[in-house]
């Protein structure tokens, strides 16, 4: 049977995030938690994978003890049990560091042969730690996967990348990671049963002093400030007269100008 | 010598790095070279900068860019530079990352920007964070230090005079256990959105043939470009992939951009920020977009498309 390993983080709803206009701070006082989109992509296509092939899946994440909220929602989705590799000094982590993390646990914890991340997290989108931890494991990975299938022996994947100059199939030997797009697939909503269910399925904690050598960190946050956003934020009414003062608006800004 | 090393498999990018590439070699007194798979472009780097060029050996039928990790790594290796810059393509940000592995190097993807801290050497990089809504600034405690630069940051070196440079190949092998079974290039429908001065971008608010019928017509009468929303791409696939704007799909610099029902998730802002004029109309006065913009319509798309067709007409005697 396949063994497939599905990586998420557990962030900051930054919809929720406000900003001090005095300070430029950001304020995460009253923001939610989210399984990062991306990441639930990749838990569906790995669900998807099981429907049509057969395949354990084990849900990992590297989080402070807090995540621990997003466990039930991750089982509810459909993975059979789910590592909650946690510790308090985890908040802060750049993704080399994360990947040096998960590299550890699941060495050390978990049997793979497909690894499936998102491209990248919604706090950070630093597409980073898929790649890395692939590395790090020493097996091959392609990112930006929009379509994945195993061969008929079960013994590779083929994969459709959504680059920027147009669709490259790639075909992998197994054990493999790929990092996938949003475009994959469409993350079914639990239905109660499953909710009800993610309560029986086992989590394991793994402590750092389980995990052996863990490499980093390698960079350091100096600063993090809202953007600025010098927009004017002026409404206009929808009837007639407010269409036209926007649009005289946009004439006197200079861009309405037509290109030829 | 700490020197100053680009890559990417974009003429254009590598174009862009040679620009502050250039800068921090003259201010670090480091040489400055460029990796590239095609030696036919080595005297066009040499020229805008380059004090070397690294000609990358010929990549064999099937293998992915990516084949270059172990080659490029082989070559920080043995030559240990300082700095590492390479262009954010899809294939660019993978190579980076893996690179930063097996140099065990920290990098800052997603860069937008880096400046000198004076004396030190070290690269204060800039990045963006929470979709957008906030700027992250880093620095990388090993070394090189390794930077992927979103394109469009810098603008293109300008060509020196009297530029001269040496060009080196580089024989390692490059490999990957991925292989390429097939490449389907992209047809461009229509122009290049990236390039497009006003574009018109249709969010889940056009929710008719009908008004996607008067989004046409309004971009025909402003001559803009049509783009659209990830969800938009993805669910109603009324516009090709490619015309999506956000984090994940393309980001874009018009001087005019029109959202129309477009909600204004930091995802799409994100790709949207540097317009210069924002205009957006949403019956939703909460919708994060009318924040985000600077003059905005509170009021069905249905009724104001219109509404601004008839106006613009008028103005632009169209």
């Amino acid at each position: 049977m396949l063994n497939i390993i599905t990586c998420f983080k557990c962030v900051i709803d930054e919809a929720d995030l406000k900003v001090d206009a005095a300070t430029k701070k950001l304020l995460f006082g009253r923001a939610g938690y989210k399984i990062s989109t991306y990441d639930r992509h990749a838990i569906e296509e790995a669900i998807c994978l099981r429907e049509r092939y057969g395949a354990s899946v084990t849900a990992v994440t590297v989080a402070p003890p807090s995540a621990k909220k997003c466990l039930k929602d991750v089982l509810s989705r459909g993975p059979d049990s789910a590592y909650f590799v946690n510790d308090p000094s985890f908040s802060e982590l750049d993704p080399l560091q994360t990947s040096s993390i998960l590299a550890a646990a699941i060495r050390g914890h978990m049997r793979f042969d497909l690894i499936i991340c998102g491209e990248g997290s919604d706090d950070l989108y630093a597409q980073q730690v898929g790649p890395a931890l692939a590395e790090r494991l020493e097996i091959p990975c392609t990112t930006c996967v929009g379509k994945l299938a195993y061969t008929e022996d079960k013994k590779h994947v083929i994969a459709e990348r959504r680059l920027d100059d147009g669709i490259e199939t790639v075909l992998m030997p197994l054990p493999v990671l790929v990092s996938v797009l949003p475009g994959i697939n469409t993350p079914r909503i639990p239905t109660l049963k499953e909710v009800l269910n993610a309560a029986k399925k086992m989590i394991f904690n793994l402590a750092l002093e389980e995990l052996g050598d863990i490499q980093g960190p390698y960079s350091r946050t100096v600063k993090v400030v809202a953007a600025d956003t010098d927009r004017r934020g002026i409404r206009f009414a929808a009837d007639e007269e407010g269409i036209r003062s926007a649009v005289n608006a946009l004439s006197k800004e200079g861009v309405l100008l037509r290109v030829l | 010598m700490e020197d100053i090393w680009i890559f990417s498999e974009k003429q254009e990018l590598t174009l862009e790095l040679l620009n502050p590439g250039r800068s921090l070699a003259d201010r670090m007194g480091a040489k400055l070279a460029v990796f590239t798979a095609d030696g036919g472009l080595a005297q066009d780097y040499i020229s805008h900068g380059a004090d070397e060029v690294f000609v990358l050996p010929p990549l064999r039928p099937g293998q992915p860019l990516e084949s270059y990790v172990v080659v490029l790594a082989d070559e920080v290796r043995m030559r240990n530079p300082g700095v590492f810059l390479l262009g954010a393509t899809p294939r660019g940000k993978e190579i980076g990352a893996r690179l930063a592995v097996r140099v065990n190097a920290g990098l800052c993807s997603g860069c937008t920007g880096f400046d000198l801290k004076d004396g030190s050497g070290v690269l204060e990089m800039e990045r963006r964070m929470f979709g957008g809504k906030a700027v992250q600034k880093i620095l990388c405690s090993t070394h090189p230090q390794m930077a992927v630069v979103l394109p469009g940051t810098f603008e293109p070196a300008a060509r020196l005079p009297d530029r001269r440079g040496v060009v080196i190949e580089v024989h390692s092998a490059p490999f990957s256990e991925v292989r390429i079974v097939s490449r389907s290039a992209k047809h461009r429908e229509g122009a290049d959105i990236t390039e497009a001065k006003i574009i018109v971008c249709v969010g889940r608010g056009v929710e008719s043939k009908e008004d996607m019928e008067g989004v046409r017509e309004l971009a025909r009468v402003v001559g803009g470009e049509i783009a659209c929303t990830r969800p938009v791409a993805e669910e109603r696939q009324w516009l090709p992939e490619e015309a999506y704007l956000g984090i994940s799909g393309k980001r874009v610099k018009p001087d005019l951009y029109i959202g129309l029902g477009v909600s204004g998730q930091i995802q799409h802002v994100a790709g949207i920020q540097e317009s210069k004029v924002i205009f957006a109309v949403n019956r939703d006065e909460n919708a994060p977009i009318l924040d985000a913009a600077d003059y905005g319509v509170v009021g069905d798309v249905s009724r104001v498309i219109p509404r601004l067709i008839d106006e613009l007409s008028r103005l632009l005697k169209v």
